[in-house]
């Protein structure tokens, strides 16, 4: 959908492909063209790097956009593009396998001088190798994917106990996610701040730092709020951050739109923390603050161009703040939720701006990734954004399955998040909340009398008692209505 | 009619008489509400306030109140003593469900298996993660309701486990 948007703005035709699953999705109704490949199961679909070559050669396409899911970090799927005779929209393959491959990056940016957190230089041999290097290393650690991403495949170690069965665990999700089941250790920096910096790199050795944002709010190690700028990073640290993470780009031989993932520690020490070789899901914060279109800009490096701005022509305005709506349970431990969208508002106004791809009738399955929709709010300073944000949250309405969204509206009134005291242990000490959100008599009343009658109208479904019936007719048609 | 209501952790009596006319813990209110979607959403309107409710999810029943989400229900007289009279779940005995729907990655035990509290029980894989069900208390697996490789919905029963002494 995103890319699309972009296509369009710049007169390019867009060419959309989707499973069975998605046959009703928004990108397939806004494209120029659409075509199936295959199954829901993604390793028949969206993963099947031949099915898409030869959708992108039917349909004479000139370039692939890898979107951010799926194989958008995938180096070969990048250099079957390229080998295919088209231009593929991101780095390079072999600049993504040297970023994807953790310990080879860790050693890159440690070679451009950027700090880097304790850990082993190369993979791990076996659980008794991890064993030995974690005792080197002092728990607590974090085992983590060599070639992994997007939280998966990464466990926190607080004792040689849990190694054992973090070891199992994670090799088995990255085996199954990446097909690669390579370990590293890192010294886990505790009360650490999740902070990445935004990059373009062209391929006529031009590079850019647009900014970074504050993703510390995770579960499962899963970004659920990300904003911009990160409210502990200063002038000073920002340049810091801007000319490490350009530095790293320069070292890989970097090309498109990229961004550099650093920990910052409670006194404002930063270390490396991997590379993700593609355009992410909170790209919005960052297009709010600085008035690019990074998409946009992505399709224009890809086409050849040189960067249309110097990086003193940066400017950031204000900041901005994005709420991950997703299909999860929120109040038990965000486990995965499904159903039917039965009624849908997306939330407008000043300062707000929706990404999504929701309409009401989808059906949300466990195929895929639970993110629901993107609501970002851009403000003159964070209180505005926030006012925004909180506003923009109350207004929207996903009801026929479980979300954040609860969540979401917590966290932006909750007073250590609005001081911009967190951390990425925030979640788990902060939801769920110890008391409810009252609501005032008025208000309780309306949920009462409405709860009456959901129980009203489900029972009806069913067969109903001789009776119920008179009630039911009067109280529907003459009381209720 | 009269229903015994929960909107979060409050209890309230909701008398509906046939004039229209609602009670609320024996106090008369004066509410106007009209369907704005059938059976998914109300705009409410109480002395002059106005509130819009909208039902999230029906099993457990979840509402929006003006952009706050609550848990309620309602259960008519009889319904409600019907509710209280049920008697409690066997003692001992835990039926273990899926917390999420996913694909059943791996069987730890077997049927007659007796696993210590905390043991792994089975691997099941949602959205690429892998989360492993675990054994809540010392005790003899009775049943196993579902092989390797089953697609499972949330709530869906796995395992049925016998507390052992």
């Amino acid at each position: 959908m995103r890319v699309i948007r972009a296509c369009r703005e710049l007169g390019i035709r867009a060419v959309a492909v989707y499973s069975d699953a998605d046959r009703d999705a928004l990108h397939v109704r806004l494209a120029d063209e659409a075509y199936p490949i295959g199954p829901a199961a993604p390793r028949e679909s969206y993963l099947a790097i031949g099915k898409l070559i030869e959708v992108a050669r039917r349909a004479k396409c000139d370039a692939v956009h890898p979107g951010y899911g799926f194989l958008s970090e995938n180096a070969d799927f990048a250099d079957a593009v390229r080998d295919a005779g088209l231009v593929f929209v991101g780095p390079p393959g072999d600049v993504q396998r040297s970023l994807g491959e953790k310990t080879h990056a860790r050693r890159l940016a440690r070679d451009a001088g950027v700090p880097v957190a304790d850990g082993t230089a190369e993979p791990l041999r076996d659980l008794d190798h991890a064993r030995r290097e974690a005792e080197r290393i002092g728990y607590p650690v974090m085992l983590k994917a060599a070639g992994g991403g997007g939280g998966k495949g990464l466990r926190a170690v607080a004792s040689v106990a849990e190694l054992d069965a973090a070891w199992r665990l994670a090799s088995g999700e990255a085996s199954g996610a990446f097909g690669n089941s390579a370990m590293f250790l890192e010294k886990l920096i505790e009360r650490a701040r999740h902070v990445e910096m935004q990059i373009l790199a062209d391929g006529h050795g031009g590079i850019v730092w647009l900014g970074e944002r504050d993703c510390s709010i995770q579960r499962r190690h899963q970004k659920l709020v990300e904003e911009s700028p990160a409210p502990s990073v200063d002038d000073r640290l920002r340049e810091r951050l801007g000319d490490a993470a350009v530095r790293i780009a320069r070292a890989a031989g970097y090309q498109n739109a990229g961004t550099v993932e650093f920990l910052v520690d409670a006194r404002g020490a930063f270390s490396f923390l991997e590379v993700n070789t593609r355009l992410q899901v909170e790209h919005p914060v960052t297009e709010l603050v600085t008035g690019l279109d990074l998409v946009a800009l992505q399709l224009r490096i890809a086409a050849g161009e040189p960067l249309p701005f110097a990086q003193s022509d940066v400017r950031r305005s204000g900041a901005a703040i994005e709420c991950r709506v997703t299909a999860e349970d929120a109040q038990h431990g965000f486990v995965p939720a499904t159903g039917r969208i039965a009624l849908l508002r997306e939330p407008g106004g000043p300062g707000v701006r929706v990404d999504s791809g929701l309409f009401e009738g989808l059906a949300v399955t466990s195929d895929y990734d639970p993110l629901l929709m993107k609501v970002i709010a851009h403000g003159a300073d964070r209180t505005e954004a926030l006012a925004r944000a909180r506003r923009a949250v109350k207004e929207t309405i996903v009801a026929g399955l479980s979300t954040s969204l609860a969540f979401h509206s917590h966290v932006l009134a909750e007073p250590d998040f609005v001081a911009g005291r967190y951390d990425t242990g925030y979640v788990a000490t902060h939801w769920p909340p110890r008391s409810p959100v009252e609501l005032d008599d008025s208000a309780l009343t309306a949920a009462a009398l409405t709860a009456v009658l959901a129980s009203r109208t489900r029972s009806a479904r069913r067969p109903v008692a001789a009776s119920d019936g008179e009630w039911s007719r009067a109280g529907r048609e003459d009381a209720l209505r | 009619m009269i229903y015994e209501v929960s909107v979060g952790d409050r209890r309230l009596r909701v008398e509906v008489v046939a004039d229209g006319r609602f009670f609320i813990d024996d106090a008369v209110v004066a509410a106007e509400m009209t369907e704005v979607r059938r059976g998914r959403q109300w705009s409410v309107r109480i002395a002059g306030r106005s509130h819009e409710v909208t039902l999230l999810t029906n099993e457990p029943l979840r509402l929006l109140v003006d952009g706050t989400e609550t848990t309620a229900g309602a259960l008519d007289e009889r319904a409600a003593s019907a509710a209280r009279g049920a008697g409690a779940a066997r003692g001992g005995r835990h039926e273990l469900r899926a917390p999420m729907p996913g694909l059943l990655k791996t069987v730890h035990v077997a049927e007659g298996d007796v696993v210590e509290s905390g043991a792994p029980l089975m691997t099941l894989e949602a959205m690429k993660m892998e989360n492993e069900l675990l054994a809540p208390a010392r005790g003899r697996v009775v049943r196993l309701a579902v092989g390797p490789g089953a697609k499972v919905e949330g709530g869906e029963m796995l395992v049925v486990l016998e507390e052992a002494e």
